[in-house]
């Protein structure tokens, strides 16, 4: 992995998150000695979430500064003073040989833990890299379950596929409703819907006895999208809202209209 | 007063009651936009901020200059106190994802501005873009690690890595952060 890359995959703003595991720590602190564009993007970030923190920052109550300050004084430990005279003592053989064999006991322990540490962050990384394949399958595969179920519906015969084309304001539009009359279970997919505004959204309609009933609002999805129930209809339209629906359809927006008789 | 910030890491090892002023009047509306957004409760933001300032000097002496900035150390060490109450028993009932953007932005209306130049958090969401929003809200303000929030969007943890590194590369344009 080059630098660029390495900046691009995000651990350095995890790093200043303060998110990585103890061996990914390591490492960007050991890439951060050797590269300087690591170590300026790392003060980049920092200082970005500290102005961040800056812009968005609330008042605390003005109670609180006092409290706080006793807490603190409260909890300043009293320095204790040391006596620094060491009583002298012959020299001891015993003592020198008890010593040698401490330090020697203690380089084995440091050597061993070392290796059994350098082992431990080896298995953190394989734990963190299995675990990301793991997300990633869990991903794929729920969003593999949606597109089965999405399937079922559109290939049962159960469902009437009522095709909505374009109007006058929008002859490229195109969206289809699958629709199960016995069940009353209304589908809608969207194959070619213009993106709208942040205020507005797509509202489906169904004609039931001459009259407009609202089937629920939705945004432009590559979904199947459930939306409210009817078992009879006349037609289906969609129609630009404003964001949360009407209680009456825009007309003059409609963009995509069908009839469910054959 | 700007002092240094080895200055402030010098006062306040000494305990010096100016480290404290200095620290009090510059960080502590930052730490506590930090935890009211995380845990909401006032009483228990209040709390959370004297556990910070405790801890924040009682660890001072484990700052590490060549590991981060000292405004970082502190960030992070509130938003994990916030982070742990928030998992702590008494607490877990009360988080639910759905609302996470509400109380992202409940501060804002009631809160005073300490800066002059304070943006509302929902302004500053609202210049990015609805996926980028979506995952700050939860990472940066909402106290969710980017683990937890992939896994609460059901996405894969790199397109949450990336989408945090490219709304904070905005900010950093759009804030003149150098």
């Amino acid at each position: 992995m080059n630098i660029e890359e390495y900046i691009a995959s995000g651990i350095l703003e995890l790093y200043v998150l303060d998110e990585l595991p103890a061996t990914e720590r390591a490492e960007v602190e050991q890439m951060c000695e050797v590269h300087k564009e690591i170590r300026l993007e790392l003060s980049l970030i920092e200082n970005t979430m500290g102005t961040l923190a800056l812009h968005t920052a609330v008042m605390p109550p003005p109670a609180l500064k006092e409290k706080i300050k006793t807490q603190i004084s409260a909890s300043a430990p009293k320095a204790i003073e040391m006596p620094t005279v060491a009583p002298e003592r012959p020299f001891n053989f015993a003592v020198a040989a008890s010593v040698s064999v401490a330090i020697l006991a203690s380089a084995l322990a440091f050597y061993f833990y070392s290796q059994w540490q350098s082992t431990q962050g080896q298995l953190e990384v394989l734990i963190a890299q299995n675990q990301e394949v793991a997300d990633n399958y869990q991903f794929v595969n729920k969003r593999l379950q949606g597109l089965e179920s999405d399937l079922d519906i559109l290939s049962s015969p159960d469902y009437a596929r009522i095709a909505m084309n374009g109007t006058e304001n929008s002859p490229q539009s195109l969206a289809t409703v699958y629709w199960n009359s016995h069940t009353a279970e209304v589908y809608l997919k969207i194959q070619n819907l213009k993106s709208l505004s942040e205020q507005q959204q797509y509202q489906l309609w169904a004609i039931v006895d001459g009259v407009p009933v609202d089937m629920g609002v939705f945004d432009t999805s590559t979904d199947l999208l459930q939306m409210k129930s009817v078992s009879a209809a006349a037609a289906f339209a969609v129609t630009i809202e404003p964001k949360g629906g009407s209680e009456n359809p825009s007309l003059e927006t409609m963009q995509v209209v069908g009839t469910t008789e054959v | 007063m700007q002092i240094q910030e080895m200055e402030l890491v010098r006062l306040l090892r000494r305990k010096d009651e100016k480290g404290f002023e200095y620290l009090y009047t510059n960080y502590a509306g930052a730490l506590y936009g930090v935890v009211s957004r995380i845990v909401i409760d006032r009483d228990i933001a209040d709390e959370l901020l004297q556990d910070a300032f405790l801890k924040i000097y009682n660890k001072i002496d484990s700052f590490d200059a060549s590991k981060g900035k000292l405004f970082t150390w502190m960030l992070n060490l509130t938003r994990n106190l916030a982070i742990d109450k928030l998992r702590s028993k008494e607490m877990s009932q009360r988080r639910k994802s759905d609302n996470v953007g509400d109380s992202v932005y409940k501060l804002d209306r009631e809160s005073t501005p300490s800066q002059e130049d304070h943006i509302g958090v929902r302004e500053l969401l609202n210049q990015l873009d609805e996926n980028q929003k979506q995952v700050m809200e939860l990472v940066y303000f909402g106290g969710f690690t980017q683990a937890e929030a992939a896994d609460e969007l059901q996405l894969p943890l790199g397109t949450v890595k990336t989408r945090v590194r490219s709304a904070l590369i905005y900010f950093r344009k759009t804030l003149d952060v150098r």
